[in-house]
């Protein structure tokens, strides 16, 4: 730095921002799956930026879906018309857009910014910048879109070419203080009109020439070396993006350049034309003048360049996710969950759409009844769905299991557990569902020896399942099978919900909670002895009232081989088709009820009295059983309380269970009068045989079947 | 067959629109704004072209007022950390010349977010919707909690508070990208009960003049946009 006596201060320059619109994401995604593909050659592009309008905020230089050449262009050598407005100067760029982050990282920056560099230079050559100014903010943008994760990486550069030695500012102030009060109205008016005319509006570089009368006229640059007149003020104006008090803004480095590589001139009095609210603002604007002693001129080659974009005062490239206004399954995910907030705002305040997210369910069988069960889950906004099923899928299934096409059942049929679940993923991609293909081991179907191990295998499996899921549906097609997961889910007291089927009638039932849940000290006296008097044996749970029964607790005889006699669990092919979805339907609105339910699995079981009558919940009663006849199109509610004789939830049994484990189930699988034995059932069926002469009705097994009604 | 009827004339008034109607509100809307409001940029109409099978020669389209500012308070500056790979650290240090004429960053840095808002026209609901994005300076969109916490604390008390007004976020039915929107159920029910507090709004079919100066009083308060006065008191 030699004598600098007569210069002032460098002359500081604010550096260009940029602002990308989200539709030029879209744009380019779009481009580059459906036409460009792995082609990486750099794409013409433009950009838009105007003056400054704002006091306290600078413009940006931005890019817009306009930006990219349309995807129906044959080529893509120009963009389509992006011909500016007054709010939109265009502006040309490159872009390289690079197809792995790798090959982003490693691109060579610094040549590519000085090939732009060279361009820009070029273009002050040649003359072209004068016929076009808009070519000496030309800039450059890299990026790797990735369109797995809708995140962008990108890097602008806005080439400036460098001074040498750099510039000095003798004075920079507010354009009101160096002109007079009338060369502010005239030049407002001649610069207001500039800005309104569709010719001018987007030609960001100018010159203005103010005569003795304090009448300014504003020229195309291309105008100056023929009407070199001798005006009284000279000024070169650009459109200034930057709003700061004491610095132009980016455009005036190549502008400056330009005039002194292309017309000689050192010392540059220059307008940062600026805004406010649509019109010139003559405080906002400042005028300045610039020394200029770099020494370069034409013939010289390209002059050192700068320009890119810091991202926050670092040298790092940006990125930008825009995976939730691209990503198809987020997108689904927020369309769904607006449909759950609408109810929760409209008519459902007290909706817990949390819970509901979060629970997790275990379907036992995925066939006709299963099937609408996980459809009505996720239409409540449940999430977290296993279907246990080891069938496959039958030509003749998917008529009446809502998840199953007919490609399905093609080749011996797929696994109805699998097929479940990707049929469930093609309706909501965010879904968390599992297929487990097992078997239910059942009391009354005796196992062979060396087949032992597989079913104890298997009731472990249950087991555990059972334990890792929050509530169980019960919807399998045979008695026998509903009995080994009631036993499991009244051991660990889950919530568990029934759902079995007739001919023309349903019954839909939640269990009651677990004779041992929450390990009440009075029953512990009972535990270990098996001989008590039935009576004395604890019925009540936790709460201390009496527990509502389960599936079983209105036997009278144990589950085991079922024949054709029975009225519910036949299979379901000869079922009315309406009472699948029917039952499913009350079968899930059941569980959302005992979610929202303060009590939950202790929630005492209700009857519909009347219509009229007010219930505190806000969803309605919350029944025990109920039981629907097609033929009647009618439906009741039930409640049945638990009995101490019940074969699968009753102390005695669940206590065997906890001492002997597998060891129990076995027994109770193979030997068909076990659990009756144990629970005292067959006492209890003596004892009424032996007063069936003083009855006046047959009693049928069917009847026995139904529970107590109140 | 389809009869379309000044908003005034239906009797009594359900609160909706018809699409023509929303157009000439739109207008008047756009050019009382433009009168009233000096300071504040102006609301676009900008047209779309939209084939439909029923061809109706009317030009579909929706108010636009974009690139409003909202300055973050620099205590609430994210850190953006995360978004910045720890290895992509520095990677011109070599390789760019120094440059002493370029200005240092600025040393409060202050946020700036940007809002742009579409009045659209709902077909279904008959009545006009606020469409509304926000993004920060570079451009990348605000979640919707970040919106929220930019909002003046007076919107999210009504928000929570009135049954009229839910957020939500759809599509842009022209634009075709996912923008926030005031949810339209409501809109009929609160623009009857506007009028009918107001005898002098419903004669002689200056609903339409009116519609949208009322309709803009309340949903505007949501996101904070002011409507001046004077607008509101002419006749």
């Amino acid at each position: 730095m030699a004598e600098h006596t007569q210069k002032g201060p460098l002359l500081q320059f604010a550096p260009m921002q940029s602002l990308v619109d989200e539709g030029f994401w879209h744009r380019l995604s779009s481009l580059k799956l459906n036409k460009l593909g792995i082609d990486d050659s750099p794409i013409p592009i433009n950009g838009f930026y105007a003056p400054c309008s704002h006091s306290q905020i600078s413009n940006h230089l931005t890019l817009l879906a306009e930006s990219l050449p349309s995807e129906s262009n044959e080529s893509l050598l120009a963009p389509d018309t992006s011909r500016g407005n007054r709010n939109k100067c265009s502006v040309p760029g490159i872009l390289y857009n690079t197809n792995t982050v790798e090959s982003f990282h490693a691109l060579d920056k610094q040549n590519l910014l000085k090939a732009e560099a060279s361009k820009i230079w070029e273009d002050i050559q040649t003359g072209n910048a004068v016929e076009d100014p808009a070519i000496l903010s030309r800039f450059l943008l890299i990026s790797f879109a990735d369109l797995k994760k809708w995140t962008f990486h990108y890097w602008f550069a806005f080439p400036a070419l460098m001074l040498d030695p750099p510039v000095t500012v003798n004075y920079l102030k507010p354009a009101s203080q160096w002109l007079s009060k009338e060369e502010v109205e005239s030049l407002s008016a001649a610069c207001n009109e500039w800005r309104n005319s569709r010719l001018t509006a987007d030609v960001p570089f100018f010159f203005i020439t103010i005569d003795a009368n304090s009448c300014a006229t504003i020229k195309h640059l291309k105008d100056w070396e023929t009407c070199q007149s001798d005006a009284y003020k000279t000024l070169f104006g650009f459109y200034d993006p930057c709003h700061l008090p004491n610095n132009p803004g980016w455009p005036l480095r190549n502008f400056l350049t330009l005039l002194s590589a292309k017309w000689n001139l050192k010392r540059v009095q220059f307008l940062c034309y600026r805004e406010n609210r649509g019109f010139a603002d003559m405080d906002l604007s400042l005028v300045g003048e610039a020394l200029i002693t770099d020494s370069q001129g034409e013939g010289d080659g390209v002059p050192n360049v700068v320009g890119w974009e810091l991202n926050k005062g670092r040298k790092i490239p940006r990125r930008i996710s825009l995976s939730q206004s691209l990503d198809p399954t987020r997108l689904a995910i927020s369309a769904a969950d607006l449909n759950l907030k609408l109810m929760r705002w409209r008519a459902l305040p007290s909706l817990n759409l949390s819970t509901l997210s979060s629970v997790k369910c275990l379907l036992v069988g995925a066939g006709t009844l299963g099937c609408q069960v996980a459809r009505m889950l996720m239409a409540w906004g449940v999430r977290k769905i296993t279907l246990l099923d080891n069938g496959r899928v039958a030509m003749s299934n998917p008529l009446r299991q809502s998840l199953y096409t007919l490609d399905d059942s093609l080749n011996g049929g797929e696994f109805k557990a699998t097929a479940a679940v990707r049929s469930l993923q093609k309706i909501f991609p965010a879904v968390e569902a599992e297929g487990v293909v097992m078997a239910i081991p059942m009391p009354g179907h005796p196992v062979p020896s060396q087949e032992e191990e597989s079913v104890l295998d298997d009731c472990r499996r249950l087991s555990d399942l059972i334990d890792a899921h929050d509530a169980v549906f019960l919807l399998t097609d045979t008695r026998e099978s509903r009995w080994l997961p009631s036993l499991l889910c009244a051991n660990t007291n889950k919530i568990t919900i029934t759902a079995a089927l007739g001919f023309d009638s349903f019954l839909v039932m939640r269990h009651g909670a677990g004779p041992f849940s929450q390990a009440s000290n009075l029953s512990t006296e009972t535990v270990t002895s098996v001989c008590d008097d039935m009576h004395k044996l604890n019925v009540n749970d936790a709460t201390g009232k009496e527990r509502l029964g389960c599936y079983f607790c209105s036997d009278v005889v144990a589950p085991t081989d079922s024949t054709s006699n029975r009225t519910l669990d036949q299979q379901c092919t000869v079922t009315r088709p309406g009472l699948a979805p029917i039952a499913s339907s009350l079968a899930v609105e059941l569980l959302v009820g005992i979610l929202h339910h303060p009590q939950g699995i202790y929630a005492e079981g209700e009857i519909n009295l009347s219509v009229s009558d007010t219930t505190e919940q806000p969803l309605g009663i919350l029944p025990h059983q109920i039981r629907g006849s097609l033929s009647q199109f009618s439906q009741m509610t039930l409640i049945g309380h638990s009995s101490s004789s019940c074969t699968a939830c009753c102390q005695t049994v669940v206590s065997e269970y906890r001492n002997k484990g597998m060891e129990f189930i076995l027994q109770a699988i193979n030997h068909p009068t076990f659990l009756e034995d144990l629970t005292g059932l067959t006492e209890l069926m003596k004892s009424a045989s032996s007063f069936s002469m003083d009855w006046d009705e047959d009693v049928d097994d069917e009847d026995d079947d139904d529970c107590v009604e109140i | 067959m389809d009869i379309k009827q000044d908003a005034g004339n239906v009797f009594p008034w359900d609160g909706t629109l018809t699409s023509s109607d929303f157009f000439r509100a739109a207008h008047m809307f756009s050019d009382k704004w433009r009168r009233f409001n000096t300071s504040v940029p102006p609301w676009l109409w900008v047209p779309c072209l939209k084939r439909r099978l029923a061809s109706s020669h009317e030009v579909e389209g929706y108010l636009s007022l974009e690139k409003t500012s909202l300055f973050k308070s620099s205590e609430e500056k994210q850190d953006a950390g995360s978004l910045i790979l720890k290895e992509e650290s520095n990677m011109l240090e070599n390789e760019e010349p120094f440059d002493c004429a370029t200005l240092g960053p600025e040393s409060d840095y202050h946020e700036i977010n940007h809002y742009d808002f579409h009045v659209v026209y709902s077909a279904s609901y008959k009545v006009p919707v606020l469409y509304f994005r926000a993004y920060h300076s570079d451009g990348q969109p605000l979640l919707f909690s970040e919106i929220e916490k930019g909002l003046p604390g007076l919107s999210v008390k009504f928000l929570s508070e009135s049954k009229w007004t839910f957020i939500t976020q759809e599509e842009h039915p022209y634009l075709n990208r996912p923008w926030y929107k005031l949810h339209p159920c409501g809109t009929s029910e609160w623009m009857k009960l506007l009028f009918s507090t107001h005898k002098s709004l419903t004669t002689n079919g200056s609903t339409i003049e009116h519609y949208l100066i009322s309709w803009f009083s309340v949903v505007g308060q949501v996101l904070g946009l002011k409507i001046p006065l004077e607008m509101l008191n002419c006749s």
